[in-house]
């Protein structure tokens, strides 16, 4: 599908192994696009701060997933500062995590994340999961547009 | 994909008769139990929330909102905000619904907090696959907060 071509996904992760499954997962659903890989919280929001000002902002990302567990800052954080910063907030943060505990569900939606993935451990189910998110993200779901200059490049216009 | 049977209630807040019986048919999902609530203004909704405490058989408290934007009153924006900021029911997802396609409402339901925008298709046949596909990432494969 042409629409998958234009997308751009920020990966927040920092393990190898799921880095590469993920990978592997967009590109069977044809996201043309290889991911940007952070492998911690501080790096995503080092490449979204740098990104979100004028000409540059056309590489925010249109999605992020992101892991919970990740040594320094870890996912909470990250995803509590992207959504209080008018510059990146209108981007979908989904986690993707092995976590199921009821307290990190209830923490992440209340930090506005806009879907709490378990990880599977088969990697069909993986592929299966990728595909429903991505079907919702990429192929029903509206994109923002991000553009330069644009009202001090706030995301909300009123 | 997880196989037990999951129950989750939606919240439907749209005005358009024909929407809401569009909506209703299309919901229904395989691996889980739906309670589907409708209301028909942002102030009902709002209305609704108010009573999931008090009366939480007959009003249950939604894991999902399904939101349009274009009603008579507060509208979908300001319902939108409003449960945003409301301490209480900022955990729960809001998916946009709606007819507009408009740059500026995408911008701003995401800048809400939306957990996604979805634009109404004229064809039934196609806003029904576009329901399934919604269904599949909320109640299979997104985990959601326990009431």
């Amino acid at each position: 599908m042409d629409i998958y071509k234009t997308v751009m996904v920020m990966l927040v992760e920092d393990d190898p192994g799921d880095q590469k499954l993920i990978r592997m997962s967009l590109k069977e659903q044809r996201i043309a696009n290889m991911p940007i890989v952070s492998p911690s919280a501080e790096d995503a929001l080092e490449y979204l701060n740098a990104n979100k000002t004028g000409d540059t902002q056309v590489n925010l990302p249109d999605l992020i997933l992101l892991d919970l567990n990740m040594p320094g800052m870890g996912g909470k954080e990250f995803l509590r500062r992207i959504k209080s910063d008018p510059q990146l907030e209108c981007i979908p943060v989904v986690i993707l995590t092995t976590s199921d505990s009821d307290k990190d569900i209830l923490e992440s939606f209340k930090l506005q994340a806009a879907g709490y993935v378990k990880k599977p451990v088969n990697i069909t189910d993986f592929q299966e999961v990728m595909r429903t998110l991505t079907d919702y993200w990429f192929t029903i779901c509206k994109r923002i547009t991000h553009e330069p200059d644009r009202e001090n490049s706030k995301c909300l216009i009123s | 994909m997880e196989s037990e049977q999951k129950r989750v209630n939606v919240l439907l807040v749209e005005d358009d008769p024909g929407d809401q019986k569009l909506i209703k048919a299309a919901i229904p999902c395989e691996s889980c139990e739906i309670s589907l609530s409708i209301v028909s203004s942002g102030e009902a909704a709002l209305n609704y929330l108010a009573k999931t405490s008090e009366q939480p058989e007959q009003f249950r408290r939604p894991n999902l909102i399904l939101l349009d934007l274009n009603m008579p009153g507060i509208g979908g924006k300001e319902f939108l905000r409003r449960v945003k900021a409301d301490e209480d029911f900022d955990a729960i997802p809001v998916v946009v619904v709606t007819t507009s396609d408009s740059e500026a409402d995408i911008q701003e339901c995401y800048g809400l907090h939306a957990a996604g925008y979805i634009q109404k298709s004229a064809m039934p046949d196609e806003f029904s696959q576009v329901l399934q596909k919604l269904t599949r990432y909320w109640f299979s494969v997104s985990a959601m907060v326990q009431n």
